[in-house]
Formats: C-alpha cells, sequence, structure tokens
C-alpha cells in the first residue's frame, strides 16, 4: 500500500503533462504551417531516358523501384504541346511487334497499359491514318518506369514525354529513396521547399 | 525463310559505301552546325546547303564553291537553266548558276529572291515542273505552286480532309518526275503520295511495319524521297536511319544502307546521280555519304 501522493506531487504532475500537451500541440502545428521539407524536380537532361544522345542504352526504372510508397510518387508526364500526336506514337505502341489487321503494331509498350489513345476531332473511316491522336497517362496505373520516356526520345520520337514527381504522392522523406539511388544524379532539390504545382498530364 | 526470300534479301543489300563528303568542324569544305540539303547538277557535282552557307563539290568530294546565304538553307534546288534554289525560313533565293571547274570562292550573284512569311513558312523542299516551281512549306505542311514570277496558284495536300501532310519531323519532301507528277513523303502516314500539279491524289505507296524491311518504322517514316530513275524512289527514314530503293509499284528493291549513319539523324536528304549513285546527308556527323551499286565485286557503272 503506497503512500497518498502529496498535494505538492499532484501539482507537479499536473504542471508536467500541460507542458507536454503544449510542447506537441505546438510541434504540430508548427509542421502543418510549415509545408513540404522539400521539393524534387527530375532535371530531364540528365534522366537517362530523356536526355538527348543517350541512344540504345538501358531504361531506367529507378523511379519505380526505388520509391518507398508503394506505386511510385513519379508518374510520365506528355507535353501535349509538344507532343507529334501521331497516328503510330513509339511510346504508345511497341512499334517493332508483328502488325495487326488495322495495319497497326499488334503490342502495346507500357507495360501497365497506363496511356490511353483518343483520336482528336472525328476519324476519318477511309483511311485513320488521316487524323491526330492524343496520347494521356492514366495516372492511376503510371507507376514512372520510363519505358515511355525512352521510346519517345528523339529521334524516335519528339521528347514531349518526361518524368515528374507527383507531391500530391509524395511523402516528402528526409532523403528521398530515388534520388539516392538515380545513378545519372537527376534528382534536383528545390532551395526555397516550396511544392511545384504539378503539371497536367 | 525460303531461298528465293534469302536471294532476295541478298539482293537487296549490293550497296556500299564510296565516298564521303564534307564533314563538322571548321575547315573550309566544313559545316560547323547543319547540313541539311543537297542537289547534284547534270555533271555530278554536288550542292549542299547548311549553316548560312551553301557549297559546291566536284564529283570526288573537292570544294569548288563556296558562298553565304541570307539565312540558314533548309533545301537546296537546281533549276533546269542551272540556276540554283536555295529555300529558308519564310523565303528562297535564287542565285545564278555557278561556274565548272576550279577551287575558290565564287561571286555570289543573287538574282532573285521570294519573300512571303505567310506561303513560305519554311521552305525545306523545291521542285521545278515546266514553267511552274513547286516550294514544300513546312509550317502549313503543304506543297505550294507557283509560277516563274513568284504567283501563287495553287496548294497541294491543303485539303483539310487530308488534314494536310502530318510531318511531325517537321520537314516536308518531295520529287517531281518528267510527267509532272508530285511524289512527296507523308511520314505520319507512313507513305509516299503522288499528286498531280493541280492537287489531286493520284496514287500511293508505303505501309507501316516495324519488322519487315519493305515496310516503314516507327512513329513517322520515311522523312525524305527522291526520284531515282526509271520509275524507281529512294527514301530515308530515322529511328533506326536507312536508305531505300522502290519501285514505283512499292516494292522494295535495295537497302543502300542502315548502318552508315549516326544513329540520331533524322530527315536526311536524298539525291541519285546519272550515275545512280546515292547522296545522303548525315545530318548529326554533318557528311555526305555517297553508295554506289555493286555488281561481282564492283562498282557499278550508269544504270540510270
Amino acid at each position: 500500500m503506497g503512500d497518498d501522493p502529496t498535494r505538492r506531487q499532484v501539482l507537479k504532475n499536473a504542471a508536467r503533462g500541460a507542458a507536454l500537451l503544449g510542447l506537441t500541440g505546438s510541434a504540430g502545428y508548427l509542421f502543418t504551417r510549415s509545408g513540404r521539407a522539400s521539393s524534387w524536380l527530375i532535371d530531364p537532361e540528365r534522366c537517362i531516358n530523356s536526355r538527348l544522345g543517350a541512344l540504345g542504352v538501358e531504361i531506367c526504372q529507378a523511379c519505380a523501384s526505388e520509391c518507398v510508397v508503394a506505386l511510385s510518387a513519379v508518374r510520365a508526364v506528355n507535353d501535349h504541346a509538344r507532343c507529334g500526336r501521331c497516328y503510330i506514337c513509339p511510346a504508345y505502341y511497341s512499334v517493332t511487334s508483328a502488325v495487326d489487321q488495322e495495319g497497326l503494331p499488334s503490342e502495346k509498350l507500357c507495360p501497365r497499359d497506363a496511356i490511353r489513345r483518343e483520336p482528336i476531332g472525328e476519324v476519318d473511316p477511309y483511311d485513320p491514318a488521316n487524323n491526330f491522336y492524343e496520347y494521356l497517362i492514366d495516372e492511376e496505373l503510371c507507376n514512372g518506369c520510363g519505358i515511355c520516356v525512352m521510346a519517345c526520345k528523339e529521334p524516335a520520337g519528339l521528347g514531349s514525354l518526361r518524368l515528374e514527381v507527383r507531391y500530391d504522392l509524395c511523402i516528402d522523406c528526409n532523403m528521398c529513396a530515388i534520388a539516392r539511388a538515380c545513378p545519372e544524379d537527376a534528382y534536383l532539390e528545390l532551395p526555397d521547399g516550396h511544392a511545384r504545382e504539378p503539371s497536367t498530364g | 525463310m525460303s531461298e528465293r526470300a534469302a536471294a532476295e534479301r541478298a539482293q537487296q543489300r549490293r550497296y556500299q559505301q564510296v565516298l564521303t563528303i564534307a564533314g563538322k568542324g571548321t575547315a573550309a569544305h566544313q559545316f560547323r552546325e547543319t547540313l541539311r540539303g543537297i542537289a547534284l547538277d547534270a555533271a555530278g557535282r554536288v550542292v549542299a546547303v547548311g549553316d548560312s552557307t551553301l557549297r559546291v563539290f566536284d564529283p570526288a568530294g573537292v570544294l569548288l564553291h563556296s558562298w553565304a546565304t541570307e539565312k540558314p538553307g533548309q533545301c537546296v534546288a537546281l533549276g533546269p537553266d542551272g540556276r540554283v534554289w536555295v529555300g529558308q525560313e519564310g523565303q528562297l533565293e535564287v542565285f545564278a548558276p555557278f561556274e565548272g571547274g576550279g577551287a575558290g570562292e565564287q561571286q555570289a550573284r543573287r538574282v532573285d529572291v521570294w519573300r512571303d512569311a505567310e506561303l513560305l513558312g519554311r521552305v525545306t523542299a523545291i521542285g521545278h515542273a515546266g514553267d511552274w516551281v513547286l516550294v514544300a512549306d513546312a509550317s502549313a505542311r503543304r506543297i505550294r505552286r507557283f509560277d516563274r514570277t513568284g504567283k501563287h496558284l495553287n496548294d497541294i495536300g491543303g485539303d483539310e480532309r487530308a488534314r494536310a501532310f502530318l510531318i511531325p519531323n517537321g520537314v516536308l519532301d518531295f520529287a517531281v518526275d518528267a510527267e509532272h507528277v508530285v511524289h512527296a513523303a507523308n511520314p505520319g502516314k507512313h507513305r509516299v503520295e503522288r499528286y498531280t500539279l493541280a492537287g489531286e491524289l493520284v496514287g500511293r505507296m508505303g505501309r507501316f511495319d516495324g519488322r519487315d524491311p519493305e515496310g516503314f518504322a516507327g512513329c513517322c517514316n520515311p522523312t525524305n524521297v527522291t526520284l531515282a530513275g526509271g520509275g524507281r524512289l529512294c527514301v530515308s527514314e530515322k529511328a533506326a536511319p536507312r536508305v531505300k530503293l522502290y519501285d514505283g509499284a512499292g516494292k522494295l528493291l535495295a537497302i543502300v544502307s542502315d548502318e552508315a549513319f549516326d544513329p540520331g539523324c533524322k530527315n536526311m536528304d536524298v539525291a541519285v546521280d546519272a550515275l545512280g549513285r546515292v547522296f545522303v546527308v548525315d545530318t548529326v556527323r554533318l557528311t555526305i555519304c555517297v553508295f554506289a551499286a555493286r555488281e561481282n565485286g564492283k562498282e557499278e557503272g550508269a544504270r540510270r
């Protein structure tokens, strides 16, 4: 049977509790006020998948495999102003696959089927090639593997596809695991810590 | 592969490179940044444009003449009177015929210039048919027909239903034959299309195929086309760069080369001389590669 706490002990414990509560609350408040600690930008001129002149090299899939998030925070993004809107897109189709009955490649390139191909305007029923096509990334499926980016690179394509970190998906690790693993040192940390608005893709 | 198919394939690979002209550098015969267009005269001389310079080489590749152009040349063609036509951004320049023989600077005499930002957006090919001048405007994706005074008559490939020419690579190329049929490369459709001067589509050849070399691979090929005599066509492709010969019906006759060029090449201008030699611009190394067909280990003579 222990001694009953004295008035002094009760007051002492109460003060300690209040201090802890105040400290936690303040930390939480400060955390939410500060926003993100850092932002990451993928330099397309360093990334091996998009870098001009790097032809015949193996695709780097570190953005997909190294992110600590189950489905990487990196996505492919298509710059539609630069896209050729081709009938046969080398990033959408596996252009070396056998030709189907419609004269198109029989296989798609994306292993996750994350690219949609939609005609722009009405399709000429006599000549489907007589049209432009829009290529859209499905961000629910894309994991930033970079296969389409490599296939879109000049001279095969026009280089409209690139990889981008999605800040609404990134959990802002203390040290980005992809940045550490990137063989080309293509990850740049933005100095001001302000998150960038994600591009439309 | 059957024996017949194997024999056919072997026959298709019967060209060898015999000469390399120009190159990348600062020497008098070299180009610094760009080499875009070539044309051949009846004597086998090579006219080449790049940077803001026009250079004339003899059949052995020795520099004969060199002079400046107002803007970087996108293409070059020789008129029936020997005049030199250079396509540029928003304009084309016409120079007097050059003198043959002897090296050194020729005093360039510009005899005409056509300026029209709207009708001559970026001129990437020029052809002559009788009294008319045909100009490929890559900005508008159309071939335009003018008379000799520069008056615009009509467009070829301007039909909106046809979406004009689909040229993601930014270059529109064509050749016009003796019957005034225009053979235009339409890379977005993987075809060479034939038009009358009035703009009527009268035929086409080619199909996409990423495996069969008879097809055109990738997203947009062929990029360039020229006539090779006897109704034949010579085309160039990008990714991977290669040059091929076809008959008028689209049957593959020969793969001139698929390994001589820098892998980054695209929009390689091509020309074929009276001896059947094929001239190809390597747009990365800034060289003109010359190929000749070999017959029993020897270079073939006149074939055209």
